[in-house]
């Protein structure tokens, strides 16, 4: 089932932006019409292919449309130019067959592990027995099987976004969608949901599409990396690893890699510093915005 | 003012003086049907305003301004219409408390956050089934904090029924003809009582139900 993205454009309309990335509803956003001049680009003429069971990550700057392009392959967003295609076939509104797992776990409160894993099957009209069944060997699968009737908040961080990602494989997705999933969690933590994401894809042998701003992240888990440049989106450079699995931090070739991906990522990173810079001190001299020692803080 | 203790005596005297159980009875009894009516209506009222905009601006208004509306102006309009009964006083409850279900219901319904209504629609969950799903059930602390605001409308306005329509036995009522005869202890140990019943299910029920709400939707 092959992701195609070609030549795909997202434009807000200005401010139409809430904290988490998220488009606001018209009303709130102001619904000023006709500003096409002022509008915000997302991301730009992406055209990209993700095959079958790859592991895709794509790897950007904080705010420059990684998250738009999950929605658009989601069909939770339609683009203003261009065509996404899945397994040929246009994306014209969400589907069990491409699941999310969003930065926020996003569980529903209300229900337990076992409630929320077994939701979409719900969803789907599965008789009791059986989504429980399934949804419990999922919630195994993830560690949690002593949790399952437990709340989400009675949760930590990693606990909920192993129900989250429970919650996304029992559709038995072909793809997985990934919005930065683990990049609230601490360094330990990601690390494990790291690696057991990676065994549960040669398992299950499904397509991961994970956004991320960690070039760490990035480059342990991913076949293929495509760094994404700063608003408008565009892709900027496409890496191939073809280190084998598990891979070390320490292994030179992955150290090298990293080396590589960050120098280009800085650049991205200083034009969103300076742009915001600019945005909130007009009046600021011109020059070197970051200072000699960049700070790439968690992009690391 | 009367002492304390001489109040308390008097509450103490009431609680085990079986005509004023019988009205204490009365008055409850008929707070449950008025409160179970304003559940109905209020939630019942309150989704569809939630959930189809045209209503919401066509009636929304008016579920805000029965909200504003104290229940006892309601009452002469309550007698008019259906006499001196239970009636009238059931009219009162539902009016003076409908209003704050039904806006804290379609709030609750319209502030969904979009990053639930995402997840959910990820899985499956549209239309009805992501109304009745996904966002009734997010929607819950509002309805819950609206529930519980009504049940202190709902018993204000009961007294105020009750209060006006003095020939329907009732706590309202016995304050009438304790008031005619000014004993100032028994009018104040009635009031006590009101006071506590309120106080009482207030916190045995809502705060209850709105705690166990808050820590679960709020810190998931």
């Amino acid at each position: 089932m092959p992701i195609v993205l070609e030549g795909v454009s997202k434009r807000f309309a200005p401010n139409g932006w809430s904290a988490a990335g998220l488009p606001l509803p018209v009303r709130q956003a102001g619904g000023r019409q006709g500003q096409a001049a002022s509008d915000l680009e997302a991301v730009q003429e992406v055209s990209l292919t993700i095959e079958d069971g790859e592991f895709v990550c794509l790897l950007g700057p904080s705010g420059c449309g990684k998250s738009t392009l999950v929605h658009l392959i989601a069909g939770l967003e339609t683009p203003t130019a261009g065509r996404v295609l899945v397994d040929d076939q246009p994306v014209t509104g969400p589907g069990t067959d491409r699941v999310v797992v969003f930065q926020e776990a996003a569980l529903f409160p209300w229900l337990t592990v076992l409630g929320n894993v077994e939701f979409g099957l719900r969803m789907a009209g599965l008789p009791a027995p059986e989504r429980q069944a399934r949804a419990l060997e999922f919630i195994r699968l993830v560690h949690l099987g002593r949790f399952a009737l437990a709340y989400p908040h009675q949760l930590s961080g990693g606990m909920k976004q192993r129900v989250a990602i429970a919650r996304a494989l029992v559709m038995h997705p072909k793809i997985l969608l990934m919005d930065e999933p683990f990049s609230a969690l601490d360094a330990q933590t990601r690390a494990l949901l790291q690696r057991e994401l990676l065994e549960l894809w040669q398992r299950l042998k499904i397509t991961v599409f994970f956004v991320t701003h960690n070039v760490r992240e990035a480059t342990v888990m991913a076949d293929r990396v495509f760094e994404i440049s700063a608003r408008p989106g565009q892709i900027k450079h496409r890496y191939a690893i073809t280190l084998p699995r598990p891979r070390s931090e320490h292994d030179p070739r992955l150290i090298a890699i990293q080396q590589r991906v960050l120098g280009s990522l800085e650049e991205e990173i200083a034009k969103v510093v300076k742009e915001s810079m600019d945005a909130e001190y007009p009046m600021a001299p011109r020059g070197p915005v970051v200072p000699a020692d960049r700070n790439l803080g968690s992009h690391i | 003012m009367p002492a304390a203790s001489a109040v308390f005596r008097i509450v103490g005297q009431n609680l085990s003086d079986p005509a004023f159980l019988a009205a204490m009875g009365g008055s409850l009894r008929r707070m449950a049907v008025g409160y179970a009516i304003v559940v109905v209506i209020g939630i019942g009222a309150g989704l569809l305003l939630g959930r189809y905009r045209l209503l919401d601006e066509a009636f929304g208004v008016l579920a805000v301004a029965l909200h504003a509306m104290p229940a006892a102006a309601w009452v002469p309009l309550a007698i008019a219409l259906f006499g001196l009964g239970e009636t009238t006083i059931l009219f009162t409850i539902v009016l003076g408390a409908t209003g704050i279900v039904m806006v804290g219901t379609s709030a609750g319904i319209r502030s969904v956050p979009p990053l639930t209504l995402w997840a959910g629609r990820t899985m499956g969950a549209h239309g009805v089934k992501q109304f009745w799903h996904v966002i009734v059930p997010a929607a819950t602390p509002r309805i819950v904090d609206g529930l519980r605001l009504a049940w202190a409308f709902g018993w204000r306005a009961l007294m105020a029924g009750e209060l006006l329509v003095a020939s329907v036995r009732g706590m309202g009522q016995l304050i009438h003809a304790v008031a005619k005869s000014r004993q100032i202890p028994d009018l104040i140990a009635l009031m006590v009582i009101i006071a506590a019943i309120g106080i009482a299910v207030d916190g045995l029920v809502f705060a209850r139900l709105e705690r166990t709400v808050r820590v679960r939707w709020e810190t998931a």
